[in-house]
């Protein structure tokens, strides 16, 4: 994950930790952040401060609100590094708290069940080769997922966007879930039901 | 929609959402310096990252159980009261003092009157002693359930009547034995708490906010105090006996009276 935001093009410096470049590991930079090098910890929110704003857009639905999630999320697991545990992955624990952030926000708000989200039409995704009825099709298919995802439960939606947006491994999902390793494939596949479920419902309603 | 998604269409569909999806559009790392900094300038226990929402449930929770623990276990109580040295007595911090308040039955004492010390202890089945320092008695009160006796100074010169109980001077005197009785006392921010020698013993004595009581009956229910509230209480235990003072008086006086106990 290079953390590269997706709203548009954003310079920056990345910073490095040996004489051929490459980026510093994570482990390394929670380190130096440990010992009070903060700018450190700003290369850890550069690095995923998309990760973090979508994790929150599942669970809120509103982008200004991930935003906000997001920077209160990193701001406590800033102050929450002196309990992170050394060797493990920085980034599902910071998802978990990013998503605890997101889910204290929407109780406190009292919002109903349903989260509409949408996503940017005109940005490629990767199909370049789609002829105009695919891409109307696709579209059209995104659309439907979309209506049913928003009516899945928060921890379906986040197990799915784990997956799917995301691409964590099994590992970093169970980490960021909080659940065993074991468990993450059913609770995928169950998620994957529940929202196929959904979308075939809302398929008989439009038909 | 009117077709059904395959596995694989699924599948396909969530990955293109997930390229999608909105993300910040600009850098973080500026707002989020910014939030660390501003929290850094709080004091230390209002970074600690607990919601006095969460916590406020919490604590009251807490609090209820402790108390409930204190007046409903015997054995909680007789090891509080043995902390604190003074049989049959237990003494809590609370937030704010109960509003004293004179009522109509302030003069009114529970029990049976009898008119002497004398008649008192053979009805309570211990020895009532009465502090010289305060004269003759107006009037005693023995209650059978659970055993107290109420000795009652209604004008003793020197001391004010109290404004809670209309009387000058109020002894209780009581066994403190825990497995049938014992009180508890709230005191507020506006009590003060002091202990000081008495004798070969110590005693307590409590002044500023008027206090009110709380007692177990030998049923193991909790009663509490409603008919009157004490102004300065002087508390102390001799022989297997908890004596209470209740007077406007200073700390001083209220020891040279207890010691004129006969």
């Amino acid at each position: 994950m290079t953390g590269e935001p997706l709203g548009g093009t954003v310079v920056r410096r990345v910073r490095t930790d040996s004489l051929e470049g490459r980026p510093a590991e994570d482990a390394v930079l929670v380190e130096r952040a440990q010992h009070g090098d903060t700018e450190a910890y700003g290369e850890l929110v550069r690095r995923y401060q998309a990760l973090a704003t979508r994790t929150a857009y599942v669970i809120t639905g509103l982008s200004a609100e991930a935003e906000d999630a997001a920077q209160d999320g990193f701001t406590k697991a800033y102050f929450a590094l002196g309990r992170f545990r050394s060797g493990a992955p920085f980034r599902p624990w910071l998802l978990r708290i990013v998503a605890n952030e997101a889910k204290n926000r929407r109780k406190a708000a009292g919002r109903r069940a349903t989260v509409d989200l949408s996503v940017a039409e005109d940005r490629p995704s990767g199909d370049t080769a789609l002829s105009p009825e695919e891409a109307a099709l696709a579209s059209e298919r995104r659309t439907f997922v979309l209506a049913a995802l928003g009516k899945l439960r928060e921890e379906d939606r986040l197990v799915i966007a784990y997956r799917y947006f995301m691409q964590l491994s099994e590992a970093e999902m169970a980490d960021a879930l909080s659940c065993a390793r074991g468990t993450v494939k059913s609770r995928l596949s169950r998620a994957i039901a529940r929202l196929r479920e959904i979308a075939i419902g809302e398929g008989s309603a439009d038909a | 929609m009117r077709e059904r998604l395959e596995d694989r269409d699924l599948e396909r569909t969530l990955s293109d959402i997930g390229g999608r999806l909105e993300g910040p559009r600009r850098d973080m790392w500026p707002a989020v310096r910014a939030r660390i900094d501003e929290r850094r300038a709080r004091p230390w226990w209002s970074r600690l990252s607990i919601d006095a929402r969460t916590l406020a449930p919490v604590a009251a929770t807490l609090a209820i159980i402790l108390v409930a623990a204190f007046l409903l276990t015997p054995d909680l109580a007789a090891r509080a009261a043995q902390v604190l040295g003074l049989p049959g007595v237990q003494i809590y911090r609370v937030p704010e003092s109960p509003t004293g308040r004179p009522t109509t039955s302030a003069l009114t004492f529970a029990g049976q009157r009898v008119a002497t010390a004398a008649e008192a202890s053979r009805i309570a089945g211990f020895t009532v002693r009465t502090p010289a320092a305060l004269g003759d008695p107006s009037a005693l009160y023995v209650e059978t359930a659970p055993v107290r006796v109420t000795i009652v100074y209604a004008s003793v010169k020197g001391i004010p009547a109290s404004p809670q109980a209309g009387v000058s001077a109020i002894v209780v005197e009581f066994k403190g034995t825990l497995e049938t009785q014992f009180m508890a006392k709230a005191i507020g921010p506006g009590t003060s708490l002091d202990a000081v020698p008495l004798g070969s013993g110590v005693a307590y004595y409590l002044s500023g906010q008027p206090h009110q009581f709380f007692f177990r009956d030998p049923a193991g229910n909790v009663q509490p105090e409603t008919l009157r509230l004490a102004g300065n209480t002087l508390l102390w235990e001799e022989g297997g006996v908890t004596y209470r003072l209740e007077a406007q008086v200073s700390q001083q006086e209220a020891v040279r009276i207890a010691s004129t106990l006969r």
